[in-house]
């Protein structure tokens, strides 16, 4: 999927979970500081991801690492997008 | 808590018998997909005990007369502690402690509740009757009830974090005897958390970030004062919040996950102060709880108090 979409899937998720409009992310946003979302706001965009990006989200085997930045989330969902290509 | 702990001579719990999927409790809760998996998928909830038609005295007498019928001497019972989350559960000028007790036969019994620490008030109310009844005539008890109902919104719902059930749990606590002794008792407040569930996003955001690694904390202290390792504790009987909650906990504490006794979230999810007696008891009647080896119960409540306490297991009883 290309970057952008999938940049936009999470702006959508955000406004969601964040229930306020999220907009205009850049790669290096971070997730917890720049962002204020917390562990579990994470996982319930991760739900959200997964519903509309057709993905399938294991929590027992999510590295923190992939959710430090908008850039290192959208690299992680690209993955799962590939895998189940 | 230092001094004598008491004993646990006989703990029950009981549910109500109707149960709940987690996806009706969405609906009525208006919670959004992805709320709903968050739970589901996330927390692991999957069912809950919930009978509207089932009052709270008679939910709480349903587990408190599993231990009272048959006591050899119930004159001995000098004190009934309801310990509850929820801090008002009765129309003014009603007191559930008393009526369970009088419901009871306890009529000659001390009386009163305990919430300050919200979910964590269960272990709180082992602390206070264990102080109650040390230097007192040992054949004297006091009896910890819990148990209440998630009767309006705002308390059925944690948002992100539990969706209430319902439960009840009564203890018989003695100061020495034959009971399983309390080898530690640690419970922290973090009083900065005052504001339970209403806090501003960045503090909940904060207490978030806390959690786990306080809880393991406390865990470990509790440990260390029964003057144990964390390898001696065969299973952690813990509260129901979440799986989350405990996956983070367990990866603070380096332990394995099968340490920590999780089944019953799915089954019954967070049932206020009740879940680590629930959870005992269903261990117990599973026969996973072996005489001579040590548990440690933990709990959290919002507000927010951390408890953790060991014990030793003296078998059936």
């Amino acid at each position: 999927m290309d970057n952008t979409a999938v940049v936009e899937s999470v702006e959508t998720a955000l406004t969601d979970v964040l229930e306020r409009e999220v907009s205009g992310l850049t790669a290096e946003q971070r997730l917890f500081e720049d962002l204020h979302l917390d562990s579990t706001s994470v996982m319930e965009m991760l739900m959200f991801l997964e519903d509309r990006l057709g993905i399938v989200i294991d929590p027992e085997t999510l590295d923190m690492d992939d959710f430090q930045t908008v850039g290192t989330l959208t690299a992680y969902l690209q993955r799962l997008l590939g895998a189940g290509e | 808590m230092t001094g004598r702990l008491g004993t646990l001579e006989r703990i029950e719990s009981a549910l109500p018998d109707r149960t709940v999927v987690v996806e009706a409790m969405g609906k009525t809760l208006g919670l959004s997909r992805a709320k709903l998996s968050l739970f589901r998928k996330v927390h692991g909830l999957q069912t809950l005990r919930l009978d509207p038609g089932l009052s709270l005295v008679d939910l709480v007498l349903s587990a408190a007369r599993g231990v009272v019928t048959g006591l050899a001497d119930p004159l001995r019972v000098r004190y009934v502690i309801h310990a509850r989350a929820i801090h008002q559960v009765a129309p003014a000028g009603t007191d559930i402690a008393r009526e369970v007790r009088d419901a009871l036969g306890l009529g000659h019994a001390e009386a009163f509740a305990v919430t300050q620490q919200n979910c964590a008030s269960g272990l709180g109310a082992i602390e206070v009757a264990a102080a109650l009844l040390a230097g007192g005539d040992p054949a004297d008890r006091a009896l910890v009830l819990t148990g209440e109902k998630p009767f309006c919104p705002q308390v059925q719902l944690v948002p992100n974090t539990a969706i209430m059930g319902e439960a009840a749990a009564a203890c018989l606590v003695a100061a020495e005897g034959t009971g399983h002794p309390v080898l530690s008792l640690v419970s922290r407040t973090l009083g900065e958390y005052a504001d339970l569930i209403s806090l501003p996003a960045e503090e909940a955001a904060r207490f978030g970030k806390a959690y786990a690694p306080t809880l393991a904390d406390v865990i470990r202290q509790a440990v260390a004062e029964a003057g144990l390792s964390l390898g001696d504790i065969d299973l952690i009987i813990p509260h129901n919040v979440n799986l989350m909650s405990w996956r983070q906990t367990i990866a603070e504490l380096d332990i394995p996950a099968d340490r920590v006794f999780l089944d019953n979230i799915a089954r019954y999810s967070h049932c206020f102060t009740s879940d680590v007696f629930v959870n005992y008891t269903t261990l117990r009647d599973d026969g996973r709880l072996a005489e001579g080896r040590h548990y440690l119960m933990a709990g959290v409540g919002a507000g927010a108090t951390f408890s953790a306490a060991v014990l030793t297991y003296r078998g059936a009883r």
